[in-house]
């Protein structure tokens, strides 16, 4: 199984760490500097790829045309969004997962993005939070 | 025409100030709302304060009934997303969208919204100017038998009919750039000052269309 993910902050990071833990085969594009040290170090067996992933011709060699999975998780839904259009329509992804930083955007995470699956971290919080309300009342 | 300005910034904020000038409404949204100074106490349009995208701002923007809405924003990917919103989401008519990387141009095609490169246009149309005092060929046609070519009105005619210049079959004026316009010309039309003429050529009559421009 062969994951793209583009983002290579603490999600990326700890996605591409999960992945390779279950031996998957990982890339990573990020593009800050800093931020590309870390990851090199949290993740040492993932390719680490820097550039900018909305880039098409930097997903292109990233290897988005044979990725299996593409998983956009950077820190801002507008580049998350153009980043799966771009791997679902223009890559052919199977399947493509997008994180979802404000829930407002939440309504753009759909199918005629390009994405399968929004991963909404305020949702899963809230709805857990929710849960715990319940359980304790 | 209803349009909805995304990023109040030089160049979104003149575009609304001149859309309303003209009588069309327009309603320019900015997620910075000091952004909106920009159009001064004048400004006879709308301003809404928040994220481009938001579906809450874009629908009390008025994106169901607009007939443009223009992506100005310093972010290509908030542009693309904007302008792709408007295409697929609202079938808004006219969808332009700000493109500043022009190598993301590709990116913008992609996703379906036409991409508006002002830099591109920037420097292309200073070339365009840069290359007015040159003998500039700008179409090649068929295999190349007959080219148009841009060329300063020549010195020695100017106040003379362009049909001076025009050899049958062979070298034609087909129209003369004044000013900010361009027109047509008669073989009668007078040739003025600065004027920029576009020629058809024969490749083979060139040297003598040289000759005649006095540029040996």
């Amino acid at each position: 199984m062969f994951v793209l993910i583009i983002g290579g902050g603490q999600v990326g990071g700890h996605v591409a760490e999960l992945l390779l833990a279950h031996g998957c085969e990982v890339t990573i594009v990020e593009r800050r500097d800093d931020v590309l040290a870390r990851v090199r170090q949290d993740a040492p067996g993932a390719r680490i790829i820097p550039g900018n992933g909305t880039d098409p011709a930097l997903l292109e060699a990233a290897g988005a045309a044979s990725a299996d999975v593409l998983c956009a998780v950077t820190g801002a839904d507008e580049t998350n969004l153009t980043i799966a259009t771009l791997g679902k329509f223009e890559f052919g992804v199977a399947r493509v997962l997008a994180r979802v930083n404000n829930p407002r955007n939440r309504w753009l995470f759909e199918a005629d993005f390009g994405v399968d699956l929004a991963v909404n971290q305020a949702a899963v919080m809230a709805r857990l939070v929710a849960e715990e309300i319940d359980d304790v009342s | 025409m209803k349009v909805i300005v995304v990023g109040c910034g030089k160049l979104g904020s003149a575009l609304a100030l001149e859309l309303a000038r003209r009588g069309h409404g327009v309603t320019v949204v900015d997620i910075a709302p000091d952004a909106f100074a920009r159009l001064g106490a004048g400004f006879e349009g709308r301003t809404i304060h928040g994220v481009g995208f938001d579906r809450d701002v874009l629908e009390d923007a008025g994106i169901k009934r607009v007939d443009a809405i223009v992506a100005m924003t310093d972010s290509d990917d908030a542009n693309a997303l904007i302008g792709r919103i408007g295409r697929t989401r609202y079938r808004v008519p006219q969808v332009i969208s700000r493109l500043h990387d022009a190598r993301q141009a590709h990116l913008y095609r992609s996703l379906g919204v036409h991409p508006v490169s002002t830099i591109t246009w920037g420097v292309d149309r200073i070339c365009e100017l840069l290359s007015f005092h040159q003998f500039e060929e700008v179409l090649t046609l068929g295999d190349g038998e007959v080219e148009i070519v841009r060329a300063d009105a020549p010195t020695l005619l100017i106040g003379t009919a362009v049909g001076g210049l025009n050899v049958p079959g062979e070298i034609q004026v087909v129209a003369i750039e004044r000013g900010s316009h361009a027109f047509i010309p008669l073989s009668g039309s007078t040739l003025h000052d600065r004027d920029i003429l576009s020629i058809a050529v024969m490749s083979t009559s060139k040297p003598r269309l040289k000759t005649m421009l006095g540029r040996l």
